[in-house]
């Protein structure tokens, strides 16, 4: 009997190892052609992402008489980083986009205009596809440690550890010193965010063991809708704020800058690209790579 | 009253209170559902919202036919895949197997059920992906492997053990007589278990096989995985697809206002897709039972 069961796990495994290596020499094989189509990947609609890239590339218009966004209906969604990441690594003739923060070398990220996308080019301004990373607070609900603790955020202290993790200050350089408040105070929003905030809040517990900081990892909208009804304190959005949000008396604070960075497959012959090819390539007018590689 | 009535009356309390349970939740789910869905249906129209093809929530045009559409092309896809491999699998296991592999085949159609969708999801996207993206190409169909082919392969994978455990249960409900009868009216073996003893067990077989396609239908992690969800009208099956749930899981995170509101609808649409598979489950035990009763 065992030696059945044996036989039947190593068959299994034989037989997953032996698909997993078809289709990895299937691709190695595979010589990189400019005439294929693209894969167009993209964000899902309302996502932070796909919002500052739709704005950052003017991938707008108009479409029956609004202004929307034209992201072309050909293109392949996902609401996950991971899953973008996967399949232009995957994919060689994929193109997509990512926070910069979450950037890897199993993918190759483009340069648009000529400018590699780093966090020096987006300091020094010649990189320009990058976009807020909000928290709100509502100011007639705020107490001592929330405050304390925004202000740790906004410290050079705090900011230094936005840096590390990928991302571009966005506050002055003053040096912090804490009041020490006692205080509970919810945390909570933007999957984005939250790995910033989560280095953010562990390095506040050292300052000011006092306070008692939780941090919850939701999205954006249920972030602010969380500080709208008070079961939050400090909301987490990696998105700037709607219009109905800030007439609702929430008040944004910049903590960091994120870049976008476009990705494609590491075949893949393209180095650089224009800001309109890669509108052209999203509304879906540009269809093979060829058209960009002219 | 004594003790003992006492006893009595307080558990029988308890137990209704245990019975209710479901039958409430489902009731506040139903009011739940259907009053906010309404609203947005009354905002956004029935028609429009039913037949429209275009969703494009930034501009509030919300179609949701491209998502209908979708569910059901991937369902289809799942029971031609999942259905005969099930029943022929269940047959093997009730009429054919030998002892010693049994065991194997039990454990493996149990792990199989109780592997998590993400795991189906992160199998589907690094190996069944490449695997139709090499195949679709080599059809001369194209497309980058996230499709309704993809999908519809995984999502027959993952309907299999439903439909095994239940059809081989019926295969087995099924009096020894009948079998015995056929063969000793000269009958094969083949015969006695194709001709008699599985259309013998046909409801329970049916049954299993409605579980099996509302599993398909409300599946959600592995088909966002694998499906592409593009939210437009697919035109051939290597194309990618998105499903009614892929619709609301991957946009619910951002959502916020009338947009939330229609998600909510596409998840109204979604439970009378469900509640109509079940009250064919339920007819099909009916017509058996009024059949046995004859």
């Amino acid at each position: 009997m065992k030696i059945k069961s044996m036989l039947t796990c190593g068959l299994t495994a034989s037989v997953l190892t032996g698909l997993l290596s078809f289709s990895f020499i299937g691709s190695a094989f595979a010589e990189w052609k400019s005439s294929s189509p693209v894969t167009v990947l993209s964000r899902e609609e309302g996502s932070g992402t796909r919002g500052a890239f739709v704005e950052l590339f003017d991938v707008l218009g108009l479409f029956q008489g609004k202004k929307a966004d034209l992201t072309t209906a050909d293109a392949q969604i996902t609401n996950s980083t991971s899953v973008m990441l996967t399949t232009v690594a995957g994919d060689e003739y994929a193109i997509g986009y990512i926070s910069l923060g979450a950037l890897n070398d199993k993918v190759k990220a483009v340069k648009i205009d000529n400018i590699l996308p780093s966090i020096e080019n987006i300091q020094n301004g010649t990189y320009t596809i990058s976009r807020p990373f909000n928290i709100a607070v509502n100011p007639k609900t705020q107490n001592a440690a929330t405050e304390d603790f925004i202000a740790f955020i906004l410290s050079a202290e705090g900011q230094k550890l936005v840096e590390k993790a990928g991302y571009i200050p966005a506050a002055g350089q003053k040096e912090f010193v804490s009041a020490k408040p006692k205080g509970k105070a919810v945390v909570g929003g933007s999957s984005s965010v939250s790995p910033v905030m989560e280095k953010l809040l562990e390095a506040y517990k050292l300052v000011n063991p006092d306070a008692d900081l939780e941090l919850q990892v939701t999205d954006s909208t249920t972030g602010m809708i969380s500080v709208i009804n008070g079961n939050y304190d400090i909301g987490l959005a990696s998105r700037e704020l709607k219009a109905k949000e800030l007439e609702q008396g929430l008040k944004p604070i910049v903590i960091a800058i994120d870049g976008i960075a476009v990705i494609v497959n590491k075949n893949n012959r393209v180095e650089s690209l224009s800001k309109e090819a890669v509108k052209s390539i999203y509304s879906g007018d540009t269809k093979t790579w060829a058209e960009v590689l002219k | 009253m004594r003790p003992q009535a006492w006893n009595e009356k307080i558990m029988r309390g308890v137990f209704f209170a245990a019975a209710s349970t479901s039958v409430l939740v489902v009731a506040f789910i139903c009011i739940y559902l259907f009053h906010n869905g309404a609203l947005a249906l009354t905002k956004i129209g029935l028609w429009n919202f039913l037949a429209g093809t275009v969703w494009r929530p930034n501009i509030e045009i919300f179609g949701i036919f491209p998502m209908i559409l979708g569910s059901i092309y991937v369902t289809l896809g799942a029971i031609i895949v999942g259905v005969p491999t099930g029943i022929l699998t269940a047959v093997f296991m009730a009429f054919y197997c030998p002892q010693k592999l049994y065991r194997p085949l039990k454990i493996a159609t149990d792990i199989l059920a109780g592997i998590p969708s993400v795991v189906y999801g992160f199998f589907g996207l690094v190996v069944i992906v490449p695997l139709v993206r090499d195949f679709g190409q080599a059809l001369g169909f194209g497309g980058n492997g996230n499709s309704i082919v993809t999908a519809s392969l995984l999502l027959g994978i993952m309907i299999l053990p439903t439909i095994i455990s239940v059809t081989e249960s019926a295969l087995r409900a099924v009096p020894a007589l009948y079998y015995e009868g056929a063969v000793a009216l000269g009958a094969s073996h083949e015969q006695s278990v194709f001709h008699v003893v599985l259309p013998a067990a046909k409801s329970g077989v049916l049954a299993g096989i409605v579980l099996g396609i509302g599993r398909a239908v409300g599946e959600t992690m592995a088909v966002i995985m694998v499906a592409g969800n593009q939210a437009r009208i697919p035109t051939d099956i290597f194309q990618g697809v998105r499903t009614l749930t892929a619709n609301v899981v991957i946009e619910m995170g951002y959502a916020a206002d009338l947009h939330r509101e229609a998600l909510i609808a596409t998840g109204v649409v979604l439970f009378c897709f469900i509640l109509m598979i079940n009250l064919g489950l339920a007819c099909i035990n009916r017509k058996n039972m009024t059949k046995k009763g004859k």
